[in-house]
């Protein structure tokens, strides 16, 4: 951390209290910062955190997606039994969705993560394997072939979301 | 190398006060090697964000950590064998 010499003293650091010290030495960092630093270093923590993201973007969209996709059946129901059944319909469709979204977030943080502790590398090659990985665990009960095409959808699609994301550089 | 007692027998302030002092350098220098060549090594020249990425920072721990055991081994080979050059 460079300081200026207009810094103004941190408190407690430099401690002289006659003279106003403006220039503080190279402050490294406590005990506490580096440990809130080392939690999200942890895979476990950080695949949680993206499986909870996860789930709620997917209750978001499944909340959207079953709004728009229920048909409305005026002849059947009156308007409190259409608004129920379209409610539970609605509430079905986000639970699954959710679901689905949270499984594939942690499935897919934690495998970049552990990807990339072992590689010791930041890599575009980490985002490949991890979303390979979590496509073909998703599609996984389509037998082999359906997982090879997961993961290789999937792999290509996260690659391209990472380069979307990084075109700063 | 043991830190020696404050004064031990036989030596004066002066030199204790050299002492130090040669240490001290020694471990700024070899604290300003490390960071060098594991920075060298570890981080990508292309700065994409300010943070340390988690490859950095196993990278990191690996390089220190393999940087301190050869240091200790050159060490320990160049006090005790003292080979003729």
């Amino acid at each position: 951390m460079f300081n200026d010499s207009s810094a103004e003293p941190a408190a407690g650091s430099s401690g002289s209290n006659e003279n106003v010290t403006k220039i503080e030495p190279i402050r490294m960092p406590t005990i506490e910062e580096m440990r809130a630093q080392e939690v999200w270093n942890n895979c476990a923590v950080k695949s949680v955190a993206s499986g909870v993201m996860g789930g709620g973007l997917g209750l978001m969209m499944g909340l959207f997606m079953g709004a728009l996709d229920n048909p409305i059946m005026h002849d059947t129901m009156t308007g409190r039994q259409q608004f129920v059944y379209t409610a539970k319909q609605m509430g079905q469709r986000s639970w699954s969705s959710c679901k689905t979204f949270a499984v594939m977030g942690l499935v897919y943080s934690a495998a970049e993560c552990i990807v990339e502790k072992a590689r010791a590398k930041h890599d575009i090659i980490n985002t490949a394997v991890a979303g390979c990985v979590t496509g073909g665990t998703m599609s996984a009960r389509g037998g082999p072939k359906a997982a090879c095409m997961g993961c290789v959808g999937f792999a290509t699609f996260s690659v391209l979301i990472e380069k979307f994301f990084d075109r700063h550089t | 190398m043991a830190t020696p007692n404050p004064f031990p027998a036989g030596i004066s302030k002066e030199q204790a006060f050299s002492m130090a002092q040669t240490e001290m350098e020694y471990r700024v220098e070899l604290f300003n090697k490390l960071a060098q060549t594991c920075f060298s090594k570890c981080v990508d020249k292309r700065y994409k964000e300010a943070e340390l990425n988690m490859g950095d920072n196993s990278c990191i721990d690996r390089c220190v950590s393999k940087y301190w055991q050869v240091n200790g081994m050159v060490g320990q080979l160049l006090s005790a064998g003292k080979p003729p050059m």
